[in-house]
């Protein structure tokens, strides 16, 4: 986090320094099945970010003493392109940040993907960050979400994630770059909307109970808006090829 | 090569014995290319390239930085490519294979050979100049990733903006000065396949080839070459090649240029 | 066209067993990305990945050869072997496309392949293992409609491989790709015999 002296004004008469309410998402715009070679696929748009999200399987476990003779693998790689910020030119390769994020996103997914359906094999999940502009691992698992369902993978939910935040007193949804630099605390959630289960949760700065609380059922109301855009993603596939043969 | 390529490079073969293509296009026929500036808005300069089934992204970031020893007076240029393994099953996550590092090779040599951007536009001061980065990151693979790569890379300069530089500081929110471009290179690459040659090959036609070559021209000069793969190819088809490439080059360049 | 439904969305209030459903606090549930039926309670996954079965025909080409065991790529995640005995002898090449019967499946994951039969000549073409059914059509009549009309001989794979040889194989292949785009919207059938029809005339 940046230092708090020469930090903003984030909140001014209620509103953010990009116009939005306390409560309010950033435009968020998914497209389902966007590449050729992988099984499902995920574009997603969240602000000014721009996330790519691909699934690879499931397939022969590589390499083969890793494979689990009685479910299915789950492999994560969550990273940033070196062109992704509006800061300086980002080092390539792997970092401690992106280390652990890829880590938590597949903690996420072995939650709900149906491991025993397909034993023995390995599901990639790979989530490229093309542009940032704070938070990118829910935008990252909000898209691989709608990949893997659009690869066919057996999941017992379709799972969003956000971010919740903490401005002085008051908390705020869906942090973008700047609010994410200045904020005293930032909370990343991802849910299962099925039965509102965190499978996700991470935070830093201080909350009170009440703050705690408060915090979850804000993520849990944008969830409902972000869940219903994935799912238009994955139905608008089959729709727009329908659609186009019915006007016929 | 998995087991499915390898028939599908007996057919590639098999049709190619009747003279045709599976796609039906001529053997000097490029594949549909669709070129996207500006897609990355935090880049200095950005450009995806759809080649038929292909999709390449390339990024521009400008740093500042120090000049190398032997030019002082000069900006620098750094080029970078990622086969992402997100583009193909066979593709994997690691450090770069040697495939993405002469993929980025190639496509530097031209664009430097090409002297396509203007190096002392990049100076700043003594000892502070502008370090270029080019980032091509490999989306969806199907063959072809050197002109692909070649385009994305030189789409993405010619729509490169220099951020202000005020004070010792970087103005990454002021960018109008437009980088400064001199030449214009493109390249074909070309496949052999049992005696024949082929422009712009895709996934299956590449499992097939026993030889590449990538000519990389400005359509005055010939500026760079990589042969690649196992086989040969006589001088008389290199100056075949070449003169393709250059023919070739008018209409890659109007891609480029077009915004 | 039949309502879409995603993982995680409730089908039936009430436990019923279904394909592709799982149940949870007595509710039914499904699993999948697909096309679903209320009554009765039926799931087809639009996508995913080929689940093998006993008597499945599938086409896939052989990857290792030891002794008489016949390792057989079939795009699937487990193991597919074809197993010569004393009283089944084959002498297939690596490389050779074969087409074989699933006899067994044992852990959801390794395949006993049974009747193998060689495939020489001809292309592959690999498609979505979830269009299949659609590629195939009701008692086989689609795929019956693409080889007489393209005079291609094909063998279609559960598995999502198919053969092509002889004939209009560039058609033929055009017409599969194209019925693995539309396989979920109605009227397939029509709209394929229109277009080969139009085609074979040119």
């Amino acid at each position: 986090m940046a230092s708090k002296a020469n930090r903003p004004e984030l909140i001014v008469h209620g509103k953010r320094l990009d116009g939005r309410a306390l409560d309010e998402l950033r435009p968020l715009k998914i497209e389902a099945s966007v590449l050729k070679n992988a099984d499902g696929s995920a574009y997603l748009e969240w602000g000014r970010n721009k996330v790519l999200a691909a699934v690879y399987g499931p397939m022969e476990t590589q390499p083969k003493h890793m494979a689990d003779p009685t479910r299915a693998i789950i492999k994560c790689r969550y990273a940033m392109a070196p062109f992704s910020s509006l800061e300086e030119h980002g080092r390539t390769g792997p970092n401690r940040r992106a280390t652990e994020i890829s880590k938590v996103t597949r903690e996420v997914f072995e939650n709900v993907v149906m491991l025993n359906e397909f034993p023995g094999s390995m599901i990639n999940i790979f989530i490229e960050i093309l542009q940032s502009d704070g938070g990118t691992r829910a935008a990252g698992i909000t898209a691989a979400s709608v990949a893997l369902a659009s690869a066919g993978i057996h999941m017992r939910d379709l799972v969003y994630a956000v971010s919740i935040g903490k401005v002085g007193e008051h908390l705020i949804l869906d942090l973008n770059m700047l609010e994410d630099n200045y904020s005293d605390s930032d909370m990343p959630m991802a849910i299962s909307p099925r039965n509102d289960n965190v499978l996700l949760l991470q935070m830093d700065g201080e909350y009170t109970k009440e703050e705690l609380h408060k915090a979850m059922e804000m993520a849990k109301e944008a969830g409902k808006t972000i869940s219903k855009i994935q799912k238009d993603a994955l139905k608008h596939v089959y729709k727009k090829v329908a659609e186009k043969y019915e006007s016929e | 090569m998995e087991a499915i390529d390898m028939v599908k490079s007996s057919y590639i073969r098999e049709l190619f014995a009747k003279g045709l293509r599976e796609d039906m296009r001529k053997s000097s026929e490029f594949r549909k290319i669709k070129i996207t500036p500006n897609v990355i808005e935090n880049a200095e300069g950005s450009a995806q390239v759809d080649l038929g089934a292909t999709r390449v992204l390339a990024g521009v970031k400008l740093d500042l930085g120090e000049p190398m020893e032997d030019t002082p007076e000069e900006g620098t240029l750094a080029m970078s490519a990622e086969l992402l393994p997100l583009a193909s099953a066979e593709y994997e996550t690691g450090p770069p294979s040697p495939e993405s590092i002469e993929l980025a090779r190639v496509v530097d040599r031209g664009i430097r050979a090409g002297k396509c951007v203007n190096m002392p536009s990049l100076f700043i001061e003594k000892d502070k100049v502008w370090n270029v980065y080019v980032d091509v990151y490999v989306l969806n693979f199907d063959g072809n990733l050197f002109d692909a790569s070649e385009l994305a890379a030189m789409a993405a300069l010619v729509n490169t903006k220099v951020p202000e530089y005020e004070d010792g500081k970087v103005l990454r929110e002021k960018r109008v000065k437009e980088l400064k471009i001199d030449n214009i290179v493109t390249s074909a690459t070309f496949a052999k396949i049992d005696g024949g040659i082929l422009l712009d090959p895709d996934g299956n036609e590449e499992s097939a080839a026993t030889t590449r070559l990538t000519v990389a021209t400005d359509g005055k000069f010939v500026r760079a070459m990589q042969k690649g793969l196992g086989g040969n190819f006589t001088t008389n088809e290199v100056d075949e090649m070449a003169e393709m490439a250059m023919q070739k080059h008018d209409e890659l360049k109007k891609h480029i240029e077009s915004r | 066209m039949k309502d879409i439904v995603l993982p995680g969305e409730m089908v039936t209030e009430t436990p019923i067993r279904a394909s592709h459903t799982y149940i949870e606090d007595g509710k039914t549930y499904s699993m999948v990305l697909g096309m679903y039926q209320k009554e009765p309670l039926s799931i087809v996954p639009l996508e995913g990945t080929w689940v093998p079965h006993i008597e499945d025909t599938v086409v896939g080409i052989v990857s290792s050869v030891k002794n008489s065991v016949y390792e057989v790529d079939l795009k699937f995640f487990g193991r597919s072997l074809i197993i010569g005995g004393k009283f089944e002898r084959f002498s297939f090449k690596l490389g050779d496309i074969v087409e074989a019967t699933i006899k067994d499946v044992e852990e959801k994951k390794t395949i006993i392949l049974s009747y193998p039969r060689l495939l020489s000549g001809g292309t592959l073409v690999s498609i979505k293992p979830a269009k299949i059914p659609r590629l195939i059509g009701r008692d086989n009549t689609m795929i019956r409609q693409i080889s007489d009309s393209t005079g291609s001989t094909i063998v279609v794979g559960k598995n999502g491989i198919v053969w092509v040889n002889g004939g209009d194989v560039a058609l033929a292949t055009e017409v599969i790709l194209r019925i693995q785009d539309e396989a979920h919207v109605s009227g397939l059938t029509e709209r394929i015999k229109k277009m080969m029809e139009t085609r074979m005339v040119k």
